[in-house]
């Protein structure tokens, strides 16, 4: 896979500006019809080999997506995209665009136009307000890059994305059946995340099509991976190498962004206060907490897993506010969970995880022994 | 060097006792109690007669102070929260844990609806949810959008809706119907009390300060636990009047103030008492704080909002929503700080990066070299928690606050 510089460059070659969308769900289908092209800013880490521009504008003890995104943007973004697009997905995140302001400034370069909306974190009384909001949002893109909307054209742009997100979910069973490796799957979404949906669907289907034909691995322990990006690919390894397959995820960048899409909608702003309220539940989106336990439960269930490891982001207070409260529910259900924390300077610690991966897939082959005595 | 406990300390402390012990008394005689966030406006409830407050947030600081937030703090991370998480909730969720045995005002009672506010900072959400799944009652979350600029109108009538509809769900839950006029009453002795308040805080531009930042740490208090009261007004009056007495007799808690300096992030509660002291011993004051300052206010301002007797209260609550500093864009937050340096009169500014609050903490790398652009001040940059002591170190604080009072001494002979 090309690196993200790499891949954003290409995708500029098109001639349509490029949008650099902050993590975690912007409002992609409607960008993309306005023929703009969204980019999800995550999984930076082989385009961002140390992070010394953030560091001079952001605090140490914000969470890697943060500071890598910053040195991108920092150091790449004004060559590179057309325009940032932000929302509240977190504290640390909606502070952000000042500092990516001045960190750009400093060299003295020029800002790319900013667009920022505020997502409702309630379920009630604020569809209007969501609603006004991407009204306003379109206004604004359409003034700065004089392009225009069309309900047909947003219409054509949520069927490419749903068909995109459905082809996610097929590989996601890929990889549940052993066909496909996890670090395959999560290399595969990476290198999409920074192509336009019509690409996406093309590199997913090929995916797909070459699962067809593969060899089922043997049979595992199945677990259920969490968290905010996939793990590391030293980590994904050393699960598969342990003998875990992961049989589904809940992970914010893969399967909370590819779940769910609205079925019916009137118009573009029924159809994001349908996407934001009916989120699949993400730690971020904080109405959603009723219905994340549940959430995970039946992942759990449905893909008849074994166990379930939460790959935390160091720092990201929303994941683990709710942790003690999901593993003890999971627990309470039988479900062994295994909690492993990553940072941005963890490079250099795979033996750490090994030791405690490898632990943990020894005391689940123990209570499958003991479960088949 | 001890100082006196003043009139206006020995009334607030009465006025606390009173507050939490009422708060109980009501809560046990079958009061209506909400737990609400800092922000969340307390003259809503006092429109009901039999509906109580309590704050999480103040509770915390409270055992901060009293030297228990470490003790708190262990119990949480012992149930499996992380020490990466706020003190404050780490602190409420471990002392509920055990029934409060350590807290030092026996705790709050049980809540019978939970109302947080995301706009200082959405983590409050998170941990108001984790008492709503523990003991099953209704959160309410007030979505307040962040400021990047003035607060903008769509944002006003967006607050301005989740308040009514707030105060529908707490009558429809007691059956009471909101008083108007009380809830009028009550937001006018707030206003009064506020209005004192910033009298208070404006000793500090005379030289040398008639208070310091930390006399002002721990009288905010009330603003937390009697807001919408009389006796919260009269507790300000009190306290006004005796600084300007004490200022006009020529009694100075630093009275050989030498440096000037403004706190940038929450009070560091643990260490309110030494740090006060230590510095007062260099000749240092920290006169200022945008944590106080900022009370009273609009966002990007320092300067008095206040409620006249023509303004709907609702209005003037939801106007002034995004006055807490956490809720500001950068260009806001310097703009108050630089008018607090210009008119308090402020020789260097302490950075105090807070890992228990991020949102308050995350900017400040920009606004230090920023402030020290614009204003040509000496600054620095000292790691705090503001109520876990374990993640501060005490020698590495004040090598940097020494270092900051020689860097203004050398400017000076420069």
């Amino acid at each position: 896979m090309k690196n993200a510089r790499a891949m954003i460059e290409q995708l500029r070659k098109g001639g349509k500006p490029v949008v650099g969308c902050f993590p975690l769900y912007p409002p992609l289908e409607l960008m993309h019809s306005m023929g703009l092209l969204p980019v999800v800013l995550w999984g930076l880490r082989d385009s961002v080999s140390d992070t010394r521009d953030a560091d001079r504008h952001v605090q140490p003890y914000a969470c890697s997506v943060a500071r890598q995104l910053a040195q991108f943007v920092i150091a790449d973004g004004p060559g590179l995209l057309d325009g940032l697009f932000f929302y509240n997905a977190c504290d640390t995140l909606r502070n952000l665009p000042e500092l990516l302001r001045e960190g750009i400034a400093g060299s003295r370069r020029i800002t790319p136009p900013m667009f920022r909306v505020h997502v409702p974190m309630k379920e009630d009384g604020a569809s209007g307000y969501l609603a006004n909001e991407i009204a306003n949002l379109i206004k604004a893109l359409q003034a700065s890059y004089g392009v225009s909307f069309s309900e047909e054209r947003f219409a054509r742009s949520v069927s490419l994305y749903e068909r995109a997100r459905r082809l996610c979910r097929r590989l996601e069973d890929a990889v549940a059946e052993g066909v496909l490796t996890f670090a395959g799957f999560s290399a595969a979404l990476a290198s999409a995340n920074f192509l336009a949906v019509e690409d996406q669907i093309a590199l997913l289907e090929s995916t797909l099509s070459d699962c067809e034909g593969s060899i089922t691995q043997p049979s595992a322990t199945r677990v259920i991976a969490s968290g905010i990006l996939p793990p590391p690919p030293v980590i994904c390894d050393l699960i598969e190498l342990a003998g875990l397959r992961v049989a589904g995820n809940d992970i914010a960048s893969m399967h909370r962004s590819y779940a769910f899409s609205p079925e019916a909608w009137g118009n573009v702003r029924d159809y994001y206060v349908a996407f934001y309220r009916d989120h699949f539940p993400c730690t971020t989106l904080l109405h959603t907490a009723d219905r994340r336990v549940d959430a995970v439960v039946d992942i759990v269930s449905s893909r008849h897993a074994d166990a379930f490891v939460f790959v935390g982001e160091k720092f990201c207070e929303y994941e683990y506010f709710e942790l003690p409260y999901l593993e003890q529910q999971l627990k309470k259900s039988g479900v062994p969970v295994l909690s492993i924390e990553v940072s941005i300077d963890d490079d250099g610690s795979a033996e750490t995880f090994r030791t405690r991966i490898d632990a943990f897939a020894e005391l689940l082959s123990g209570r499958e022994g003991r479960h088949d005595a | 060097m001890t100082r006196e406990k003043t009139r206006a300390g020995k009334h607030l402390s009465e006025l606390l006792m009173n507050a939490y012990m009422g708060i109980h008394g009501r809560a046990a005689e079958g009061a209506f109690v909400v737990w609400g966030a800092i922000i969340v406006p307390p003259e809503i409830f006092r429109g009901f007669e039999n509906v109580v407050l309590c704050v999480p947030e103040s509770h915390a600081a409270l055992c901060a102070g009293k030297g228990v937030g470490s003790e708190e703090c262990l119990k949480a991370e012992a149930l499996g929260y992380s020490m990466d998480l706020c003190s404050y909730a780490r602190i409420d969720i471990g002392s509920l844990s055990d029934g409060y045995q350590d807290s030092p005002t026996f705790g709050l009672p049980r809540p019978d609806l939970l109302v947080s506010d995301n706009n200082n900072c959405s983590l409050l959400v998170k941990w108001f949810d984790v008492h709503r799944r523990e003991m099953g009652v209704p959160h309410f979350i007030l979505d307040v959008p962040f400021c990047y600029g003035p607060q903008q109108e769509k944002d006003l009538a967006y607050i301005l809706s989740q308040f009514r509809d707030l105060i529908a769900m707490v009558e429809s839950m007691t059956g009471e119907t909101f008083d108007e006029g009380r809830f009028r009453e009550a937001a006018h002795h707030t206003a009064e009390g506020v209005r004192q308040w910033k009298r208070f805080m404006s000793f500090a531009r005379h030289r040398p300060s008639g208070l310091t930042v930390f006399d002002s740490f721990v009288q905010m208090a009330p603003l937390f636990t009697s807001r919408g009261t009389p006796e919260f007004a009269e507790h300000y009056k009190l306290l006004a009047d005796e600084v300007a007495e004490r200022v006009a007799a020529g009694v100075f808690p630093v009275p050989n103030e030498k440096y000037r300096l403004l706190w940038d992030n929450i009070a560091p509660w643990h260490q309110l008492r030494k740090m006060s002291e230590r510095l007062a011993e260099l000749g240092a004051n920290i006169v200022a704080a945008p944590y106080t300052s900022c009370i009273g206010s609009l966002e990007g301002s320092f300067a008095p909002f206040d409620l006249d007797k023509d303004t709907d209260p609702l209005w003037h609550l939801a106007r002034s929503q995004n006055h807490s500093v956490c809720p500001m864009g950068m260009d806001l937050r310097l703009a108050a700080l630089g008018s607090a340096i210009e008119e308090v009169g402020i020789d260097g500014v302490v950075f105090a990066s807070n890992r228990s609050c991020k949102v308050f903490s995350v900017m400040q790398m920009d606004e230090q070299r920023l402030i020290g652009e614009k204003y040509g001040l000496p600054t620095v940059m000292i790691d705090v928690d503001h109520a876990d002591v374990r993640k501060f170190s005490e020698q590495s604080a004040y090598l940097r606050l020494e270092a900051l009072l020689e860097n203004i001494e050398a400017g000076r002979v420069g």
